[in-house]
């Protein structure tokens, strides 16, 4: 096999780990904060990009005001899901907490059924169809765009977490509730901007990927590979998500080179076992150990 | 004296158990007032009650001149009330600096520097530790770092919970004396402490709680002199057998 096609399954692999380090970092993001697992988180992506699109088709407008109203869509849906459902259910345990989730996820898929449509639609890009020549490597504009794009977003949550007060205090608030809320922090709005966080993540992983993978009703499920992401980059780890994304995204493009095709969707599971085996507590992760 | 907080006739129940029975403390301004009591006698409970952590079942917690009774954690610290809790609860994986900043929370960017500034000055330690991770401390310095970070928010009231909780002798003498000085820059406190020799040492007054109620409550000197006291917590037999035995 040629070096150029090499590259180039690598660079669409780099795209693919992005869309899921994206997600991965969007169901970190909720967990650290309230140790809850959203399972919905995909499908909160898929309705914030149908939202998006809705207002795209209605209203024609450019492509970056589609993305604004697909975040601001999924904003209003995370602070409703939150104040509305979860905030309730804080003394359940986060076994209940997950199935409720998983039936919010049921729900969405099928609401945005009968709002919108069953039938894939095609998203506009803001990327072109030329692909870009570097030498004897061909390069789809789309997938740099995809990694390109999270990168800064990625970059911007960054600076959020480590730079800002809020920041601050939401991972004081992973650390310890008790001694956050001792700070002067409020919990519950810090319960809040990461629900309304981690759905704006999504919502622009979303409008990155819907002209690739088209506008469906199914393409909540990337909250498995993101799941399967997070696992891998020790769940917990924003760093350690966006390494298990990209390195998942990389391998499910490079397995069928290699293998028979339909490996493909195992490819994430066989990782996730062989990462576990060797390391438990994920690539960046550490083993929790809770104080009694 | 004006009082920095009044609790009234407070009782809190956790699910069905009882932990505070009608309990009523105040704390003047100025004031030292330590708490003392077995394990399990309520103590903490005093404490996390004022600070909004647990919610009383009855009763009132009136904070200047403010009823905070129902107000939510986060509202209470803004409003002037450190709590130092038993255990800490520091960030351990923050550096000694990100958890004074994360004490500095509801601080104003601009007099953010200074409060850091005097908690240095404070804990002098915690300025050559400031880049190191707050898991990797000592519990001394991580006690440091607790008071350090709730000062950070410049309270005027300070709770303290077990200051000396584990730590050896000379660390204690560093807590009880940085304890003084906190006070004598205007700050009441509010110290639950087991060591109660120390406490009735520092502080102006005291309360003695048993299994969830006030029991005895005076000046420090009176509760050295008391009997009950002195039995129950300062490790003193009864006078009769004392004299027999020479002590």
């Amino acid at each position: 096999m040629s070096t150029a096609t090499l590259v180039h399954v690598v660079v669409s692999g780099l795209a693919t780990g992005s869309i899921y380090a994206l997600m991965a970092l969007a169901l970190v993001i909720i967990y650290n904060a309230t140790r809850t697992l959203n399972f919905a988180q995909g499908d909160m992506l898929m309705v914030s990009t149908f939202a998006g699109w809705a207002a795209h088709r209605a209203w024609e407008l450019p492509l970056i005001v589609t993305m604004l109203v697909a975040v601001a869509a999924a904003a209003l849906l995370a602070l409703v899901i939150e104040r509305v459902i979860i905030r309730r259910s804080i003394a359940a345990t986060h076994w209940d907490v997950l199935i409720i989730t998983v039936g919010l996820s049921l729900m969405l898929r099928s609401a945005a059924g009968l709002v919108w449509t069953h039938e894939d639609q095609a998203f506009p890009s803001f990327f072109g169809d030329r692909p870009i020549t570097l030498g004897p490597v061909k390069l789809a504009p789309v997938s740099l765009g995809i990694i390109g794009g999270s990168l800064a977003l990625m970059l911007c949550l960054y600076g959020l977490f480590t730079h800002t007060r809020v920041g601050r205090a939401m991972r004081a608030v992973a650390q310890n509730q008790r001694g956050a809320r001792l700070m002067g922090i409020s919990v519950e709005r810090v319960y809040s901007l990461s629900w309304v966080l981690a759905a704006a993540v999504g919502a622009i992983a979303g409008v990155l990927v819907a002209p690739v993978t088209f506008l469906s009703t199914k393409m909540g499920i990337v909250v498995i590979n993101g799941f399967t992401a997070a696992v891998i980059g020790g769940f917990g780890s924003m760093p350690g998500a966006v390494a298990g994304g990209m390195l998942l995204g990389v391998i499910e493009n490079l397995a069928p080179l290699y293998l028979p095709s339909g490996i493909r969707y195992s490819v994430p599971f066989l990782i996730l076992v062989a990462i576990l085996l060797v390391r438990p507590a994920g690539l960046f992760g550490r083993i929790e150990q809770r104080k009694v | 004296m004006k009082a920095a907080l009044e609790i009234e006739d407070v009782s809190v129940y956790y699910g069905k158990r009882r932990a505070l029975e009608r309990v009523s403390v105040r704390v003047g301004e100025g004031e030292i007032v330590t708490l003392l009591g077995a394990n399990g006698a309520g103590k903490s409970t005093v404490l996390r009650a004022v600070s909004g952590l647990v919610r009383p079942t009855g009763g009132r917690i009136v904070y200047a001149g403010r009823d905070i009774t129902r107000w939510p954690a986060d509202a209470i610290v803004a409003a002037g009330i450190g709590h130092v809790p038993e255990g800490r609860d520091i960030f351990p994986e923050f550096t000694v600096l990100d958890n004074l900043l994360v004490g500095g929370h509801t601080v104003a960017r601009r007099e953010l520097a200074g409060r850091l500034e005097s908690a240095f000055e404070l804990f002098p330690l915690l300025r050559e530790r400031r880049r190191q991770p707050a898991g990797t401390l000592s519990g001394g310095e991580q006690q440091m770092l607790a008071m350090g970070r709730a000062l950070v928010a410049r309270p005027r009231l300070l709770l303290l919970d077990e200051p000396s909780l584990g730590l050896a002798p000379m660390l204690t003498r560093e807590i009880f004396r940085v304890i003084r000085r906190i006070n004598q820059s205007g700050v009441s406190v509010l110290l639950v402490e087991q060591n109660a020799r120390r406490a009735l040492g520092v502080a102006h007054r005291g309360y003695v709680l048993e299994t969830g109620r006030l029991v005895v409550s005076g000046a420090s000197r009176d509760l050295l002199e008391d009997q009950r006291v002195q039995t129950a917590y300062l490790g003193l037999r009864p006078p009769t057998e004392g004299a027999r035995e020479g002590g």
